[in-house]
């Protein structure tokens, strides 16, 4: 754990910036296609595992035509920073995604990430290519139970030792001895679970903010002790994509960066993909007009809410939070919480839920003071400050004159 | 006007009392701005059109103007204490505890604590207790800079600025570290420090600098009535003035 710290502030240290280099010239991309290429190439010798659907009869029978599809792939090359050039692999990496085994886990969460890729308001392409990704192990979505679904992750695991991506949802309560959380009829803790799971897998992918800082199970007082994977495993790749909950469209991303390149994107200092977490919410925001403007909405629903004012007073976190939410939105685009009208409660930072999420501007927030002790805004604890020092200074003042007359009578 | 029997001292020159006055509009300015941008605390115009009002933008115009006249000043101010014959009197010896500094340390406290009735020690220079109270508000006021720059780096996410992809890297190897040096002063329990505890952190501040103001303007006047020494005119006109017996 000291260690781990000490890492984590290495890394601040040496953070560089969250942009991705999209000019590396002609013979850096040309080898990278050819690698890529290569790649494609060998796993479309693979079988597809077991017996996954094949991805061309699946958009055909979502009725998804195949000019929305190349669509959707140039889109994804872009967000993925590749040249236009790479948009023929980023479709062949889609329909090759059933040659990835996947195993998904799930911890201290309320399923909130699955829901999100599973519950859109239509198949899109990116929830399709979820479904056909080659899933060996989910808890909610799988028909066995019981004995059944353990057998079912210990054949996967041995089966495809080393080559699966694991990808957790939830966060991992460390609290007495991790039997907060146990599963199976073992009663195997998380954190047992977990190691166990990570120790074969290719590369794990902490998905949501609990997965990757902790989230909701770690806000005060933590009575779980709850982490995020990477607090707790050791070793291993680790690709956070915080948010609540992650965005289906950045989790694509990752797998298809894995399947296209055999390598995890390129991350910041939280391991979070930077093609996803290089932008500031606030930067691409269709209400920082009237942020600069000085235009805010004072209360729900009064008229500057009905004029699409910026949400800044009523807490919008968008000038402290990086995601990409604001450009590529959610629901393939449909919509976003600035743009429905609540403002952004950062939930793709660390310690979102006491830091971010309390819809009142950064200075009324409740912040413990730094003795610890009662919870109290910032303002009103600096006014605090203030009128303490005033009180003090009033009774010097008032005792210095009483003491000066005193000593003007005796001279 | 002299006053009989009183010895004139140059406290602060020119430079000094110009760089004194630069600072503390500086700061009321930076308060003001500052307090807007944490919460808005009044509303535009309706009326005018948005593209004449940039409210918001202003005020963090205004911040950062200060802000950058505030480093600016502070690194002359740093040059000029360390590296030149500016100071007549080394500002800094007086921090270091001697047994002489300590010494005067707790008179020129015992003075302020005893109402003035008590007063031994030399009061034409600048003394321990002084000293270290400057140097507290010089720490608050590098922090601020610190993280003031580092929550100004988070609107530079691109990596690049207009005078070059130099600045934001400097920015961020300068002061990323005060991400969890402000999660670890503002008591955080959590796993991971956020950058908003760098904005709490730059937002508490202000309170302990705005009571340090507070108390600064307060031991002045309250030196210049008692100690009857016309400590008031450092600021202003430079000088202040000594017992010619005292000295003696």
């Amino acid at each position: 754990m000291g260690m781990d710290r000490q890492e984590s502030v290495k890394s601040l240290f040496t953070a560089k910036s969250a942009k991705v280099d999209t000019k590396r010239g002609d013979a850096y991309y040309e080898k990278l296609y050819d690698q890529c290429r290569t790649r494609l190439d060998e796993l479309k010798k693979l079988a597809p595992i077991s017996n996954r659907m094949d991805f061309s009869k699946s958009i055909e029978e979502e009725g998804v035509d195949r000019r929305d599809f190349l669509k959707w792939a140039s889109a994804t090359t872009a967000m993925l920073m590749l040249p236009a050039s790479f948009t023929p692999l980023v479709a062949e990496a889609a329909v090759l995604m059933n040659r990835v085994p996947v195993v998904w886990i799930e911890l201290q969460d309320c399923a909130g990430n699955s829901e999100a890729l599973l519950r859109s308001d239509g198949p899109q392409i990116d929830e399709i290519i979820l479904d056909i990704i080659s899933l060996e192990f989910h808890e909610t979505l799988m028909a066995p139970s019981g004995h059944q679904a353990e057998k079912q992750l210990e054949e996967a695991i041995e089966h495809f030792k080393g080559k699966y991506l694991l990808f957790v949802e939830g966060s991992v309560p460390m609290g007495i001895d991790g039997h907060f959380g146990t599963i199976g009829a073992k009663g195997e803790t998380f954190i047992d679970h977990l190691h166990r799971l990570s120790e074969d897998a290719a590369a794990i992918v902490a998905v949501g903010s609990c997965a990757t800082f902790g989230g909701i199970p770690a806000a005060a007082p933590n009575p779980t002790d709850a982490k995020g994977v990477m607090d707790v495993v050791q070793g291993k790749p680790i690709i956070n994509i915080p948010a609540c909950p992650a965005n289906p469209s950045n989790m694509v991303g990752v797998i298809l960066h894995y399947v296209l390149t055999g390598q995890v994107p390129e991350l910041d200092s939280l391991l979070r993909p930077k093609f996803a977490f290089g932008y500031r919410i606030h930067d691409n925001c269709e209400r920082r007009a009237h942020f600069d403007a000085g235009e805010y909405v004072e209360e729900w629903g009064d008229e500057g809410a009905k004029n699409n004012f910026c949400l800044y007073k009523v807490g919008c976190k968008g000038p402290m939070t990086f995601n990409n939410c604001s450009i590529i939105r959610y629901n393939e685009g449909v919509n976003w919480p600035v743009g429905v009208g609540r403002g952004c409660i950062g939930c793709s930072e660390p310690d979102f839920w006491d830091k971010y999420a309390y819809e009142r501007p950064m200075s009324n927030a409740n912040i413990k003071a730094p003795t610890g002790g009662v919870e109290k805004t910032v303002d009103e604890f600096g006014l605090g400050l203030l009128t303490a020092a005033g009180i003090g200074i009033a009774i010097h003042a008032a005792a210095s004159v009483a003491a000066g007359k005193k000593s003007e009578e005796n001279a | 006007m002299k006053k009989e029997g009183y010895v004139r001292i140059e406290r602060m020159t020119r430079s000094m009392r110009i760089i004194h006055w630069v600072n503390a509009i500086s700061m009321i300015v930076a308060v003001i701005t500052g307090l807007y941008i944490a919460a808005p605390y009044y509303q535009t115009f309706i009326a005018d059109p948005a593209v004449d009002k940039y409210v918001m933008a202003w005020n963090r115009w205004g911040h950062f103007i200060v802000a950058i006249i505030f480093d600016v000043t502070s690194i002359i101010v740093f040059y000029l204490a360390f590296a030149t014959r500016f100071l007549k009197t080394k500002p800094y010896e007086k921090d270091v505890p001697t047994e002489g500094n300590i010494k005067q340390f707790f008179e020129v406290l015992l003075n302020l604590l005893t109402l003035n009735r008590r007063k031994k020690f030399d009061s034409s220079q600048l003394d321990s207790f002084n000293s270290i109270f400057f140097t507290i508000f010089h720490l608050l006021l590098l922090w601020m800079l610190l993280t003031g720059l580092q929550l100004y780096v988070h609107g530079l996410a691109s990596g690049i600025s207009s005078i070059g992809a130099w600045w934001p890297w400097m920015l961020h190897l300068f002061t990323d570290w005060t991400i969890p040096v402000s999660a670890w002063l503002n008591g955080s329990s959590a796993n991971i420090a956020s950058i908003m505890d760098v904005r709490i952190s730059h937002h508490s501040t202000m309170w302990y600098i705005i009571v340090w103001v507070v108390f600064h303007i307060y031991y002045q006047v309250w030196r210049t009535i008692f100690w009857q020494e016309g400590d008031i005119s450092i600021a202003f006109g430079g000088d202040k003035y000594i017992k010619v017996d005292e000295k003696a």
